[in-house]
């Protein structure tokens, strides 16, 4: 155990929409600095647990901690300005703005509209190619990268991403993904949520597989790779 | 040369007023997504405001001014949007439009009661009606001229804002995705809540800038419609575009005031055109508005409804024909007249369950097709010059029939428009109805016929007749009246329930995917539109009959637009739900002020505080339509998930009825009043739930179909049920069958 306390820490958490409770007590720990995978079959609760560390879903109980701070029942507003950046699972864009101006919104509090673009079309070249045109009528990938864009320019302490994957070639996955070693490479520490697990596991240090509200295995994104398949096949 | 100079620049002040309620509009609905409605009913108070300030509290113009656009626009703005419109979200498009509506009559009822309309108010200039500038010949006085710079200006500051600055972009971020909003670190309710605050102070701006423009007294009504006329302007710039509304509404303005110029003499019909102007205006450019795209993503939306199954639903309609002619007994016959008004309007808003509640569509006016079939069976099926004429059964066939095909004809070319553009579209075509229509009385000679359409700008409606069956006599009347509202009832009930019915469902939930599936959307549309208007006509020869005398008043909008809030209230998914509207709109309100003003007759010395309570009654029904935000499923909803429960325990239920039955007896045998028994029954069958809930805890309390099963055990009954009501044919249940 070294001195630095978790990025993120969930300690028996349990959240529902309405009557109907999805987690059931999940523990979860990224340490700082970490890549961490989240693995799981549909409707695991991966999604739900991004938006529990991201303050969109309240828990029911547990607590969630922020950097070793105890931040349970936190506003997605706060969270965000403490620096929890999320790329949320199908189209993280506003789909009536134009790329500039998602660019200037995610700016938000932590960067100038100068440096979101600066750091965007740097890396994603198509982009400044399109900073005017509607950020709905690009293409999947084009409108995945301008999402992440959005971790690009922020410098944030915690980059949740939830399938980023969802609907792209590979190429494009691959380069995506680069990018996401590029982050973490800087020291920003990453929680992915993932369907297909052979694509992170080149990334991640940890893997953590839920099935039904739980959290089941933690271990080497390697040794969770034959449990994944079993899980995935009925097992 | 001089008088078009003069008509030019007359013109351009009026559109600039447009212009400036326009924008406020296109402000707003930006922003926050939500069609303002009440925007007009906010410039309204606004320009009582300043007349109080100004000239009662007798402060200077510019303490006035900070007063009114400084303290009340903003305040105003605030309020609505943290105590309303910020619960509006993931609502259905008529749920917005009935919040806003219900806002706007509360306002005006509010502001009736505060400024007594008998008053005349005659609203200053600002510097003054002396104060006067020539420009190329023209005389024009200083707040015209004003008008004019204030409308450039906060065009230039709108799309300044809009374009240039980051709370500008902020503002249209929170329409397309808060969630995402959220996530980067931007509260959008913050935001949104200094959209409205704008909004609402453009709002107050144009009504403090108006009335000494258009001249006359401050009148609540005119003020408010009035920009509703300002809704065409912002169409122009299909309510996104700042440079186009302003286009709109110079269009709008030179318009008005070139007709009134150079239209001949002999065209008696250009008073009414004028005053249709801005509607119809504003239909040619629905017409007109490019292609919107077939909306593909479901958005999940808080409204949800249960159609019963044909044999309850039968039962019910039995139920609902003894219970009224039962109560019509008791009450005295001038009484009968008023409940069969509020049944009429029971049938109109039918035509609003299936059109809204089953099919998605909006038609915000089904007194302009009332009207149109009342006119059509009036000249038609009866003949004036009897000294006791009935209607013809002819008359009120090609009434309804009119008012069918009427109705195909506004929705044809709208169909390709959805939503909050056909809902505006059919409020175009009722303000042309009212204008052009109901107030045409100069004789008109069409195929060689000379007729007035309205003559005197009243007609007295006479009774059907249809062999045996005269509805002069008012027991015949209910009688026939209440069974066709309980087939009609049953007969949307059985559409709802059919292959047809759940094509209308799937279109309302997903026009894209209908398309794909193979549906053909525009027979499907166009159908379902003229079959409402058709009912609503129907409903509105009926509601005539009842009212005996009807003038342009009796199908205004505003009695439209509270129809189609209370049966939003009621619950709009259920022909319960118009059951009850109707009757409250049509019978209730009247009913509870002849009572008030029964009382306030004999007992003289109770007349204020009387007073009081008839303006409340007003505000409170507003309010109970603002409530809608809260639950957007209608009251009757909830009312029958807290009955469901009593299917689980008949004894309590069968028990209730027993009781009901020997209440009416009893009120029959005359031991209590007609108020009175409808004050218990009301009281016993809120109560029943509870009754049940104690005599059986564990059976009474309904659970939410996802949890059957998971905390309950899963059976096959169970799963039967569920597919039962899922509607899903199965195996197990042809096997049943
Ligand atoms: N808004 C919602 N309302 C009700 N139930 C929801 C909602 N969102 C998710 N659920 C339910 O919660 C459970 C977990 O959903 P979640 O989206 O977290 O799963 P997931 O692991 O992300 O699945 P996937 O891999 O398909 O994205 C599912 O059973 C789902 O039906
Ligand atoms: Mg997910």
């Amino acid at each position: 155990m070294t001195g630095h306390p978790p990025a993120l820490e969930l300690v028996g958490a349990h959240a529902a929409y309405g009557d109907i409770e999805v987690l059931h007590g999940v523990d979860l720990r990224v340490p700082a600095g970490a890549v961490v995978a989240l693995l799981g079959p549909n409707g695991a609760g991966k999604s739900t647990t991004m938006k529990v560390l991201n303050g969109q879903v309240p828990l029911t109980a547990g607590r969630l901690r922020l950097a070793g701070r105890d931040v349970t029942g936190i506003s997605a507003v706060a969270a965000a300005d403490l620096g929890v950046c999320t790329i949320p699972e199908g189209r993280g864009v506003f789909a009536n703005l134009t790329v500039r101006e998602n660019l200037l919104v995610s700016a938000g509090r932590r960067a100038t509209l100068t440096q979101m673009e600066e750091a965007a079309y740097a890396r994603f070249p198509r982009l400044g190619d399109r900073r005017n045109q509607l950020a709905g009528s690009m293409s999947g990938g084009e409108q995945q990268m301008l999402a992440l864009s959005r971790a690009l320019g922020t410098h944030p302490s915690v980059l949740l991403l939830d399938e980023l994957s969802m609907g792209l070639a590979p190429m494009v996955v691959t380069e995506m993904y680069a990018v996401v070693a590029g982050l973490a490479a800087e020291g920003i520490t990453v929680l992915l949520a993932e369907q297909f697990a052979r694509i992170v596991l080149p990334f991640a240090d940890t893997a953590v597989l839920m099935v039904n509200g739980r959290v089941v295995r933690t271990g080497a994104p390697a040794d969770l790779e034959e449990a994944l398949s079993t899980t995935y096949l009925g097992g | 040369m001089d008088t078009f100079l003069t008509y030019t620049a007359l013109g351009l002040v009026v559109g600039a007023i447009y212009a400036i309620a326009a924008s406020g509009l296109v402000l707003t609905y930006t922003t926050s997504g939500i069609f303002n409605f009440a925007h007009g009913a906010q410039a309204m108070i606004g320009a009582f405001t300043f007349y109080q300030a100004r000239v009662v509290w007798e402060l200077p113009t510019w303490l006035a001014l900070v007063v009114v656009l400084g303290v009340l626009g903003p305040g105003m703005g605030w309020l609505l949007h943290t105590l309303i419109m910020r619960r509006l979200r993931d609502t259905e498009i008529v749920t917005r439009v009935v919040v806003t509506v219900a806002v706007l009559l509360g306002l005006v009822s509010l502001s009736q009661w505060v400024w007594n309309p008998q008053e005349g108010r005659v609203p200053p200039m600002l510097f003054g009606a002396d104060s006067t500038v020539d420009l190329l010949g023209v005389t024009l006085r200083y707040h015209q001229v004003l008008c004019v710079v204030i409308a450039a200006a906060i065009a230039v500051a709108l799309w300044w804002l809009f374009n240039r600055t980051r709370i500008g972009v902020l503002m249209r971020a929170a329409v397309d995705d808060p969630e995402l909003l959220k996530l980067s670190g931007h509260d959008p309710d913050r935001i949104s809540a200094s959209a409205w605050m704008i909004g609402s102070t453009l709002a107050v701006l144009a009504g403090v800038l108006v009335t000494p423009v258009m001249g006359g007294t401050l009148e609540a009504n005119a003020l408010t419609l009035l920009v509703v006329d300002a809704f065409a302007a912002a169409l122009f710039g299909r309510l996104r575009s700042i440079p186009l509304t302003f286009v709109g509404a110079v269009v709008l303005g030179l318009g008005s005031t070139y007709l009134v110029g150079y239209a001949p003499a002999e065209w008696t019909w250009v008073g009414n055109f004028q005053r249709a102007l801005p509607m119809v205006v504003l239909f040619v450019v629905l017409l007109l508005l490019p292609h919107e795209r077939l909306r593909g993503t479901a958005t999940r939306s808080r409204e949800r409804y249960q159609t019963p199954p044909l044999p309850r639903a039968a039962l019910w309609a039995v139920a609902c024909v003894i219970g009224l002619v039962a109560f019509g007994g008791l009450i005295s016959e001038a009484r009968v007249g008023t409940l069969l008004v509020g049944l009429s309007f029971a049938v109109i808003a039918l035509s609003v369950v299936l059109l809204t509640g089953y099919a998605g569509e909006l038609n915000l006016a089904p007194l302009g097709f009332a009207a149109v079939a009342t006119l059509v069976a009036y000249h038609v099926g009866s003949d004036a010059t009897a000294a006791d004429p009935r209607l013809s059964l002819t008359g009120l066939v090609a009434g309804v029939a009119v008012a069918a095909i009427t109705g195909a004809l506004v929705a044809l070319p709208a169909l390709r428009l959805r939503g909050l553009y056909l809902a505006l579209a059919t409020l175009a075509f009722s303000g042309i109805v009212s204008a052009m229509l109901l107030r045409d009385t100069t004789p008109r000679t069409l195929f060689g016929h000379t007729f007035v359409i309205f003559p005197n700008g009243n007609i007295l409606m006479p009774p059907l007749e249809v062999g045996p069956l005269d509805l002069a006599d008012a027991t015949t009347f209910l009688w026939v009246l209440s069974t066709l509202f309980a087939t009609l009832g049953l007969g949307v009930v059985a559409l709802r329930n059919s292959s047809y019915g759940r094509r209308l469902a799937a279109m309302k939930d997903s026009p894209a995917a209908a398309a794909m599936l193979g549906q053909r959307l525009m027979v499907l549309k166009l159908g379902v539109f003229a079959l409402s208007t058709g009912i609503a006509g129907l409903g509105g020869i009926f509601m005539s009959m009842a009212v005996v005398s009807v003038s342009a008043e009796t199908f205004g909008f505003t009695v439209s637009l509270s129809l189609v809030m209370l049966t939003v209230v009621c619950g709009i998914g259920y022909v319960s739900g118009a059951l009850v509207a109707g009757l409250i709109a049509g019978a209730g309100i009247t009913s509870l002020q002849l009572v008030l003003g029964d009382i306030a007759l004999t007992h003289p010395e109770y007349r204020d505080t009387f007073d009081i309570v008839h303006h409340l009654l007003l505000v409170a029904t507003a309010l109970v339509g603002i409530g809608v935000a809260n639950g957007p499923s209608g009251f009757l909803h909830d009312v029958f998930e807290r009955q469901r429960g009593l299917a689980r325990v008949p004894f309590v239920r069968w028990g209730g009825a027993a009781v009901q039955v020997a209440l009416l007896l009893a009120a029959y045998a005359g031991l209590l009043g007609p108020a009175l028994l409808l004050f218990v029954s009301v009281v016993l069958w809120s109560l029943l739930p509870a009754v049940a809930t104690a005599w059986a805890p564990d059976r009474a309390r309904p659970l939410p179909l996802e949890l059957e099963g998971i905390t309950t055990p899963n059976t096959l009954a169970l799963r039967q049920r569920i597919d039962r009501e899922l509607r899903i044919e199965t195996e197990a249940g042809h096997a049943r069958a």
